[in-house]
């Protein structure tokens, strides 16, 4: 059988499949973000506290997946939980750091006249603050994305969901005429969602950036 | 692909001194990205007070003993834990004989030799895509870095031993190919982003092609280099665990023996070892950062 035929055969599946790892990362990057914002809104203000998230989250990333996995199943248990866990752990860094970054790199000037129209703290966060650090945070999010991906296709050995169950089916059936198809479907599965996924963000980048300050 | 990459530039400019700032735009790839945020494990309590002065680039001491107090700390406390675990002969069997320090040699021999491969094969091929001659060839080197760093790394170990069959070897050439990339988009970075009135002066004073590579180039680069050194050392003991796949060892299998027999103190045993490699790792490379750095670019 050769790959165009597997393809054919088993498209459902590999929909299913390419859909619940789709839906997982995603699901994990909009906690990520949410809580990625939040600690960078918390910290940024304070030179200690915003350098120990950045330093925190990083040192997570040191980590290897499989490890983080590792020591998550005797606490949660085996299949989504360690997942969702490990992938909204991995995907916080770099929206943290970005966000801190970012909001740092606000000109001081804009929050004091924003201060001088009136504008509560609150507001000036929201109107101001936040949408000039957004593109950092955009690419934050775009850089954890990617990443996700990969992780997502080992936490399947976990009994994860998502493209990574293709390929370990692949790898635990080698020699068999389907190994190369089931490995090379799932591979190629996730590279095309992590495409998709970087075109919508920069169609995101688009519609959201606002005017004013777009690169181009 | 570069609009949206251009805000890089802010992100990682207050991080690191200038050149390295620059340098976040030029890379922009989301390794690059990553390579900044493991640079911060160490970089961290030195540069806190850059806004202000020029940060100490001495070896602070608390930089040099909270990791290994930590990595302590930790193996104390598993040893601690496993002296009143009682294993059973399943665990027995899976942690007997000499196993666990066979695997966690395996698995710094695997490190090792994928870091090796990596400086060998991405530093010149850096320095060669920077040369006048490969220069249109980098903007395609560096979009095909970035696709392929979209690649699980899983599924590429997974196709190199359906290619190469079982064995250490697939491990070890699907580790160097993912790790390949960052250090090769920090290379190129690195070259990039150096001052081309430096590179100018360099030949005004009559310096060879040669002269001005090693000479100027080369050590402006090299705080960018060891960072992408650095990179490929983290994700090498990452991907290392997944060798166990491709029949490569390490420790990974204790890893993947713990979750298949449902056996917690070998899972537990195996991530506790490797979580503590990855991170004294990371710790010996930052510094060797620091103390690698030439004299002329400790600000």
């Amino acid at each position: 059988m050769n790959f165009w035929e597997y393809l054919g055969n088993r498209h459902q599946q590999l929909l299913t499949d390419a859909l619940q790892h789709a839906s997982a990362v995603f699901q994990c990057m909009v906690v990520a973000t949410l809580l990625g914002v939040l600690i960078g809104v918390a910290t940024y203000r304070s030179e200690w506290a915003g350098n120990f998230a950045t330093l925190t989250t990083s040192g997570i990333l040191t980590i290897p997946s499989l490890a983080m996995i590792g020591l998550l199943i005797p606490i949660v248990g085996l299949g989504v939980p360690p997942t969702v866990i490990t992938l909204t752990l991995y995907g916080l860094l770099p929206i943290v750091r970005n966000a801190i970054v970012g909001l740092r790199g606000v000109d001081p000037t804009l929050v004091d006249a924003a201060r001088g129209i009136g504008m509560s703290r609150p507001t000036q966060l929201l109107r101001v603050e936040l949408p000039l650090a957004w593109p950092p945070i955009l690419t934050g999010i775009r850089v954890s994305t990617q990443m996700l991906m990969g992780i997502a296709a080992i936490a399947a050995y976990a009994s994860g969901p998502g493209l990574g169950n293709v390929i370990f089916r692949g790898l635990a059936s080698l020699g068999s005429a389907n190994a190369l198809n089931q490995v090379l479907a799932g591979t190629l599965g996730i590279i095309v969602l992590a495409l998709l996924f970087d075109a919508a963000y920069v169609l995101i980048g688009r519609l959201t950036i606002p005017r004013g300050i777009r690169v181009r | 692909m570069s609009s949206p990459e251009a805000p890089r530039t802010r992100p990682a400019a207050p991080e690191e001194p200038d050149d390295t700032g620059d340098m976040g735009d030029a890379g922009g790839t989301g390794d690059l990205g990553d390579m900044g945020d493991t640079g911060d494990t160490a970089e961290g309590p030195a540069p806190s007070p850059t806004a202000a002065k020029p940060p100490p680039r001495k070896v602070s001491w608390q930089k040099l003993t909270f990791v290994p107090a930590l990595l302590v700390a930790m193996l104390l406390a598993t040893w601690l834990w496993f002296q009143q675990a009682d294993l059973d002969a399943v665990s027995e069997n899976a942690l007997s004989g000499g196993q666990v320090s066979k695997a966690l040699w395996q698995h710094v021999e695997l490190t090792v030799i994928s870091t090796f491969f990596v400086l060998v094969i991405a530093i010149p091929l850096g320095i060669l895509l920077t040369r006048r001659a490969f220069r249109k060839a980098t903007p395609v080197a560096m979009a095909l870095a970035n696709m392929g760093q979209a690649a699980p790394a899983i599924g590429l170990l997974a196709l190199l031993v359906i290619w190469l069959g079982i064995g250490r070897k697939a491990a070890l050439i699907g580790m160097i190919a993912y790790a390949v990339l960052p250090v090769l988009s920090n290379t190129i970075a690195g070259l990039k982003a150096n001052d081309p009135t430096l590179l100018e002066a360099a030949r005004g004073i009559g310096m060879s092609p040669m002269g001005v590579l090693t000479r100027v180039e080369l050590p402006l680069a090299v705080p960018l280099i060891l960072a992408g050194v650095r990179t490929a050392l983290v994700l090498n003991v990452g991907t290392a665990t997944l060798a166990v796949f491709g029949g490569g060892g390490g420790l990974g299998v204790l890893i993947t023996a713990g979750i298949t027999n449902q056996r917690m103190p070998v899972l537990v045993l195996g991530s506790v070892l490797t979580v503590a490699l990855a991170l004294l790792v990371d710790w010996l490379a930052s510094l060797a950062e620091v103390l690698l750095r030439p004299r002329g670019l400790q600000t």
